[in-house]
């Protein structure tokens, strides 16, 4: 599903330039569940971004479903992200303005789903996540783990083929951040590829594979057993 | 996909209540101003423009040279008309219009009315569609009167007006054979009535064939497929070729530029009404600016609150075109809101801002235009505020955003300080302005008129005064009312007659020197409390020759060169007058003008006017009351109709009032549009600094060094305004005064106090919120981390 070759992502502030990616090359193949992890800075987040197209590589390849699209402007990206991808964040990321129900429902919004299958899709995820009696209420109304099952309602409404998650557990307890890795299990079992940061060698465990960065670069692999 | 900005932005107008309030209050401010402005513009520019044969219509003008300089000006000999209509095949019609003055009456109701003395032709050249009657020969009999719709209403109530009988003054009967739809709020004529020219001829006693007498105002038609200036051509030479006046050239003024264009210069248009037209569009144009200012300035200081929205939605599959449409989507909505707003304050500022420019404006609720141009106004006030927003905004790259390092305030601040400075800059060329134009009026009003204005009345001599003249003079007298009488050709604050017929020995015959030219039977000096510099008044009773008598002003014995002036004669054609007084210069005319030579003559010429000095002993009401029983006893019919030259000369100022009105009223609601937007960034940036602020305090910072330190930013602003806003608002106010002979020296002080005005606006905008932050405790803004 994704292939990345030299990928390579520098950041210039006046003085330093910091290598963020340094020809970095993996792949990671369609139903896999992978686990990146590496001390803080060593460029995780940037690579998820890069993977997500959120942001562009300096220079490498990056091949999404046999595409190349390291090349491709903000448009494209966003045409491509809108059908294929989901986000879930450390900082869960709700739009404080919009109920959970409006929440989850923007994606469909975006990509042109009907009003009516709108409001079937997005009861039946909300449903999956248990948080459906919560529809009407604002993020700040939720605790944090409620607010993460919203976040990951709306990344899989859309149904992607890809969730990147950066640190989902992060800003949670355990008994959350098991919640949080159970529905992302389910959700892979179900045949979506998942990309997870995180710092936790405990969530860690739940994925196929583990890739460790360092500086920019590949140092590990372990395949999960 | 629009029901969810819709509520978004629903929600967000509700969760940040002040920030909305200020955006609408002054978006809604900056709206209504405009639309006043837009109003009153589109009524100037709409003068005159509704007749059907606008391009076809034509006022006679005359050119020649006066005082070495080319002169125009738009009155005509009486006969011009005939000659137009007899010799010019060119020119379809013609007609001719004065002011006609009359005591009408209808039983025992008695008013006194102003209309128009005009041709047969006026009714079909010109679109004042008449109610009643026939366009075609509403005027034909000497003895027909058209009315308007509200004279007809005044003099008959609910009755059918058509055929019914007018006694005009005390001696003829009009029949009314038409009425006329009132004339609407755009066009220069301004009458209640329309008579035939033919009774101006019989009221007169005799046709006016002096083609050097101009004083009526004669319109022409041409006939289609003609050009103006090949008529012009031929119409030169109009006047030189019926008359011995070698000097005169006749030309055509077309109706389309009647009301913008009419100022001219050494012979040439260069402008007039369309200077004020511009410089109000401008103004309106800068006001909205100056509000959608603040509408830019606040969102995009707002944007860190509404940057993780932005990356959320890009995230979650926006583009950038989306988000586009849904923050212009927001700022129109805004702006609907304020447009709502704005339409309520027009409604209810209209009276005020008519009173103020002399208009009839009105909003035309019915009107489908109307509507569609102000949803195009709203629309286009929405897309001027939210373009920039708008694209700021959604070009927010998501990685950052959702990183939380995200720091938008630094990014945008440059174009926001240029804002801030446009706005201020726009709003202290305004407070000059105003202080300048005040001043140039306090300093016109503090002029020494010279003479006595207070306590001083004048009646017009109207119906049997003129013949019972000695009678009223002697009662106002004996009764105590009036210590000095005075008959006067024109009222004392009006020059209605010069010539430059006047000769007299060591005169230059090839120089046109004109004079005003003013007549009393005597008792001038004393009536009008005149100085008399040498010699002595007018009194023809003392001295019978005095009936040929005349005063000179100091200004006549300046150019006239005499030495001696008592006892010269100047010549008027063939007759001989003497000169046997000098008075101190007065102001006849214009108080921001030199006081122009004058002749004032003896008992043997015309007479409009009796000015009478009241009684100082007695109460004003005490002395009216007197003086209106003579005036009853000598001229039943009339009312009493009475006028104060002091507020006949105020009104000389009316002019300048209003621009001194108008622009305090545009610099006070920029001023107010502009802190309102200070307010707003001072607001946001004292919450984006609040951290940075409690650590300040907590390492020992004062309240007074943090509120010191958050003002400074803004005051910068609004000083480096000041340094581009100087020289532009001396430009402009020193063309302004080139206007004036007698002006005000722009002193230093001006822009002191401006600066001085500004500054201590924009620091008490910017320190309420900076001092509020300053005072904040630290533990409080600190503990969020
Ligand atoms: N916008 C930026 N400007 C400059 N340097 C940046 C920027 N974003 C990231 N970096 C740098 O790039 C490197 C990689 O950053 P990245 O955020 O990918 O680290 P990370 O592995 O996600 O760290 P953490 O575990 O703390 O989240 C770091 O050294 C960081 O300082
Ligand atoms: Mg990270």
């Amino acid at each position: 599903m994704i292939k990345i070759t030299n990928l390579e992502k520098f950041y210039r502030t006046e003085e330093v330039e910091t290598i963020a990616l340094n020809k970095l090359s993996m792949e990671v193949n369609t139903g896999e569940f992978v686990a990146i992890m590496g001390p803080s800075g060593c460029g995780k987040s940037t690579l998820l971004n890069i993977l997500g197209m959120l942001d562009d590589p300096d220079a490498g390849s990056y091949v999404f479903n046999g595409t190349e699209i390291a090349h491709f402007n903000e448009r494209k990206r966003a045409d491509l992200r809108k059908h294929n991808i989901g986000f879930v964040f450390q900082s869960f990321n709700l739009i404080d303005e919009l109920t959970v129900f409006e929440n989850v429902e923007l994606p469909l919004i975006y990509t042109g789903v009907s009003s009516a299958d709108r409001v079937k899709r997005v009861e039946e995820v909300l449903d999956k996540m248990q948080i459906m009696h919560r529809r009407n209420h604002y993020p700040q109304q939720l605790s944090g783990g409620q607010q993460q099952r919203v976040a990951i309602a709306r990344a899989v409404v859309n149904k992607p083929k890809l969730i990147l998650a950066d640190e989902p557990t992060g800003n949670l307890d355990s008994s959350n951040g098991n919640e949080v890795m159970e529905l992302l299990t389910d959700l892979n079992e179900q045949g979506t590829t998942i990309i997870m940061v995180t710092h936790s060698e405990h969530d860690a465990r739940y994925s196929h594979r583990i890739i460790r960065l360092l500086d920019g670069q590949t140092v590990m692999e372990n395949i999960m057993v | 996909m629009f029901k969810n900005y819709l509520k978004v932005t629903w929600r967000n107008l509700l969760k940040n209540k002040g920030f909305t309030a200020i955006n609408i209050a002054g978006l809604a401010v900056g709206m209504a101003s405009a639309a006043l402005i837009l109003f009153w513009v589109q009524n100037e520019v709409s003068y005159d423009q509704f007749h059907e044969k606008k391009d076809r219509l034509y006022q006679m003008y005359n050119r020649s040279v006066f005082d070495g300089k080319l002169w125009c000006w738009g009155t005509t000999p009486k006969v011009m008309r005939s000659s137009l209509k007899q010799d010019y095949p060119q020119v379809e019609q013609v007609a001719r219009t004065t002011n006609a003055n009359f005591l009408f009456t209808i039983g025992d109701k008695h008013l006194t009315l102003a209309g128009n003395h005009t041709d047969p032709d006026f009714l079909t050249m010109f679109s004042f569609p008449l109610v009643k009657g026939n366009a075609k020969t509403a005027l034909n009999d000497m003895k027909n009167i058209v009315l308007t719709e509200k004279t007809a209403k005044k003099l008959f109530g609910d009755q059918d007006p058509m055929g019914k009988t007018i006694k005009i003054d005390s001696t003829d009967y009009f029949t009314v054979t038409a009425v006329m739809k009132d004339l609407p709020n755009n066009t220069r004529f301004d009458f209640e009535y329309l008579m035939p020219w033919s009774y101006l001829e019989k009221t007169d006693n005799y046709v006016d064939k002096n083609w050097g007498n101009n004083s009526v105002q004669t319109w022409a038609l041409l006939k289609p497929g003609v050009t103006e200036a090949a008529v012009n051509r031929q119409v030169k030479n109009i006047t030189r070729s019926h008359s011995d006046i070698k000097d005169i050239d006749v030309f055509m003024h077309p109706a389309t530029k009647w009301h913008l264009y009419s100022k001219f210069e050494n012979g040439k248009i260069v402008g007039g009404k369309i200077e004020a037209v511009r410089l109000f569009s401008i103004i309106a144009g800068f006001i909205l600016l100056i509000a959608c200012i603040n509408f830019m300035n606040l969102s995009t200081a707002r944007s860190e609150k509404r940057a993780k929205e932005v990356g959320i939605r890009k995230v979650v599959g926006a583009s950038k075109t989306s988000l586009i449409s849904q923050f212009l989507g927001e700022s129109i909505m805004i702006s609907l809101i304020a447009g709502v707003l704005a339409l309520v304050i027009v409604q209810v500022s209209l009276p005020g801002f008519n009173n103020l420019t002399d208009k009839k404006l009105f909003i035309p609720w019915e009107s489908t235009t109307f509507w569609l141009l102000c949803l195009s106004f709203i629309i286009f006030t929405g897309v001027l505020s939210g373009s920039y927003p708008a694209l700021y905004l959604s070009a927010f790259r998501p990685v950052k955003v959702l990183k939380g390092t995200f720091k938008a305030a630094n990014a945008a601040i440059s174009p926001r300080k240029v804002l801030v400075v446009t706005q201020f800059t726009f709003a202290i060329v305004l407070i000059i302005s105003t202080i300048i134009v005040r001043e140039q009026l306090e300093y016109a009003q503090n002029r020494d008129t010279g003479y006595k204005k207070n306590n001083l009345v004048y009646t017009f001599m109207s119906g049997n005064i003129g013949k019972n003249y000695a009678l009223i003079r002697n009662e106002l007298l004996t009764s105590g009312a009036a210590t000095a009488v005075s008959k006067t050709s024109a009222p004392m604050t009006e020059g209605w007659s010069d010539t430059w017929g006047f000769s007299w020995e060591g005169k230059n015959e090839n120089e046109k020197l004109d004079f005003n030219v003013y007549n009393t039977d005597g008792s001038f000096t004393k009536t009008m409390g005149l100085k008399v510099i040498e010699g002595r008044d007018i009194d023809a009773d003392k001295y019978p020759s005095d009936s040929l008598a005349i005063l000179l002003n100091e200004a006549s014995v300046k150019v006239m060169g005499f030495k001696q002036p008592i006892g010269q004669i100047v010549k008027n054609g063939d007759t001989k007058l003497t000169v046997v007084g000098v008075v101190k210069d007065f102001i006849l005319q214009s108080p921001y003008e030199p006081v122009r030579p004058m002749v004032i003559q003896g008992p043997k010429s015309w007479f409009n006017v009796i000015h009478y000095k009241l009684n100082e002993k007695n109460t004003t009401a005490a002395n009216l009351k007197l003086a209106e029983a003579v005036f009853k006893k000598f001229n039943s019919e009339y009312p009493f109709d009475y006028h104060f030259v002091d507020d006949e000369y105020a009104k000389k100022f009316k002019d300048e009032q209003r621009t001194g009105t108008l622009a305090s009223l545009f610099a006070g609601l920029t001023i107010f549009i502009s802190c309102l937007g200070l307010f707003g960034l001072a607001t946001y940036m004292a919450q984006n600094r609040i951290k940075e602020i409690g650590v300040r305090k907590v390492l020992g910072a004062s309240v007074m060094g943090v509120t010191s330190m958050l003002s400074k930013d803004f005051l910068k602003l609004v000083g480096f305004a000041f340094l581009i806003a100087t020289p532009l608002a001396w430009y402009f106010m020193h063309s302004w005064l080139q206007g004036y002979t007698y002006r005000v020296p722009i002193s230093i002080w001006v822009f002191v106090s401006a600066a001085l005005v500004t500054t201590i606006i924009s620091i008490v905008t910017v320190s309420f919120q900076a001092v509020k932050a300053a005072l904040t405790n630290p533990v409080k803004s600190l503990r969020s981390e």
